[in-house]
């Protein structure tokens, strides 16, 4: 789910990179007050390697397979950290495989990237919501929720940019109505994303929880 | 998903877009790929690709790099602007059956496959003419904050490996009939959820190892600042260079806003 080069206008990609680069401010300055980034940059960079390599892992939903996008799971593995992942994720995926755009990297990455930080919130409720609730409850319920709401919101906002930027000549009542049938053939894939980011929790619980608990 | 290894990306030679220094070529070509994103005539796009085409002959770049590194965005692009001649527009062009040829559906497609070439060849001459690491340093030396720079030169440094982890993994499981025999979607999925969580796994343990390795190599403790750049840059060869870029660059602009002042 990334929007190539050449799509948007330059206005919308400009935009893209000004919020990208606020974003990115905020979340490195949140990175130095909760923990040490010397000892956290390893980690983090291996993890977003592992992501990287990860979302090319095919999952069967008969009759076809799917790529998923894994933005919520990246939040909830990564923290804060997973808005340098998905920056560095996007760069190289557009150099490297030529997925993406060197033009859109700034409006991919707040596709992407506001989700994922998002989708973290989410699974930090657990500590609030879920408190009377066993830990395999809290951790599967609001890992589900974290996986859908971050693939969930990403698609909106890729569609509304691919809906309301590129075709000048749909009128309102098609942009509408396309976007709103968009979205509800993705309520499906928010539910299989959902679903991998719960199991893939309750996998991390079960063999190493520490890889759940992101300082926010 | 083919990630394209160092050697495929950056191809050595001795061009005049090889010798430009790293930073003004960085910081030229990425103003140029902005101005060919403001296109939104296509009376400009023949200028544009004449121009990129112009760039390419000079970076000397074989054709070969140019057809396999954009087969997998072009099929994409492909997919994407399709569409947009039979559901943008109004003036119809022709007719089969239901589905109708839009004038304005066919501009628009026409207008974005020709950025879209535009931007991505000029990339490609970025990233074929200068090594990957010293877009990094140029990023770098540019105010690229050091936890960008150091977590996307390690993410680049074990991306590889981790791919290799992964085949590796792939490689066990269908030995042990992953994919062979028929499983429930439930059960495969549970299988696919425990290889990924297997890979982060694996990844958070080795940065552990990297992360003391590294400080064992006194990482955080000075600041690293190399400027060294691997390739050297031709003194006469950059300014021109850049001053020419500058001006295709500002030419691009002012011909699309005279085109869209009435």
């Amino acid at each position: 789910m990334h929007i190539p080069d050449g799509i948007l206008p330059a206005q919308v990609c400009v935009g893209g990179y000004a919020i990208a680069g606020g974003v990115t401010w905020y979340v490195l300055r949140r990175i130095r007050q909760v923990s040490n980034p010397t000892e956290e940059i390893p980690k983090a960079a291996m993890l977003a390697a592992a992501f990287f390599i990860g979302s090319s892992i095919n999952i069967p939903v008969p009759p076809v397979s799917i790529h998923l996008v894994l933005n919520g799971p990246l939040g909830v593995v990564l923290g804060w950290y997973a808005w340098p992942a998905i920056l560095i994720g996007l760069f190289l995926q557009a150099v490297l495989i030529g997925h993406g755009g060197l033009t859109t990297l700034g409006v991919n990455a707040v596709m992407m990237g506001i989700p994922a930080l998002i989708g973290f919130q989410v699974f930090k409720l657990r500590h609030q919501v879920g408190k009377g609730w066993s830990m395999t409850q809290s951790v599967g319920v609001f890992a589900f929720l974290a996986g859908a709401i971050a693939l969930g919101l990403a698609a909106l906002i890729f569609f509304g940019l691919i809906v309301f930027t590129i075709p000048a000549e749909l009128n309102v009542l098609e942009e509408r109505s396309a976007l709103t049938a968009l979205m509800i053939a993705h309520i499906p894939l928010m539910f299989i994303e959902g679903i991998f980011t719960l199991m893939l929790a309750l996998f991390l619980l079960r063999v190493k929880p520490n890889l759940l608990d992101n300082p926010g | 998903m083919a990630i394209a290894f160092h050697g495929e990306l950056y191809i050595p030679k001795s061009s005049w877009i090889h010798r430009w220094a790293v930073r003004p070529k960085l910081v030229s070509l990425l103003a140029l790929l902005f101005a060919f994103a403001m296109v939104r005539h296509v009376v400009l796009l023949p200028w544009m690709l004449g121009c990129v085409a112009l760039l390419y002959g000079l970076a000397q770049l074989p054709l070969g790099y140019l057809l396999h590194r954009l087969s997998y965005p072009g099929l994409f692009i492909i997919a994407m602007v399709v569409a947009l001649p039979f559901v943008a527009g109004e003036t119809a062009i022709a007719q089969w059956g239901w589905f109708t040829l839009r004038q304005e559906g066919l501009a628009a497609a026409t207008l974005v496959s020709g950025r879209f070439l535009a931007i991505v060849i000029t990339g490609f001459i970025l990233l074929g003419t200068t090594p990957f690491l010293d877009i990094l340093k140029a990023l770098r030396s540019l105010g690229l904050p050091p936890l960008l720079a150091d977590m996307t030169l390690l993410t680049y440094r074990y991306l590889y490996d981790v791919a290799a982890q992964l085949a590796t993994m792939q490689q066990a499981m269908r030995l042990r009939c992953y994919g062979r025999v028929r499983q429930r979607t439930r059960r495969r999925w549970r299988w696919l959820a425990a290889l990924f969580g297997t890979l982060l796994l694996r990844s958070y343990e080795r940065s552990q190892r990297v992360y003391q390795a590294m400080c064992l190599r006194g990482y955080g403790q000075m600041p690293s600042r190399s400027q060294h750049f691997s390739v050297a840059a031709d003194p006469v060869i950059t300014p021109i260079a850049t001053g020419l870029t500058g001006i295709i660059t500002l030419a691009f602009i002012l011909a699309e806003w005279r085109l869209s002042t009435p």
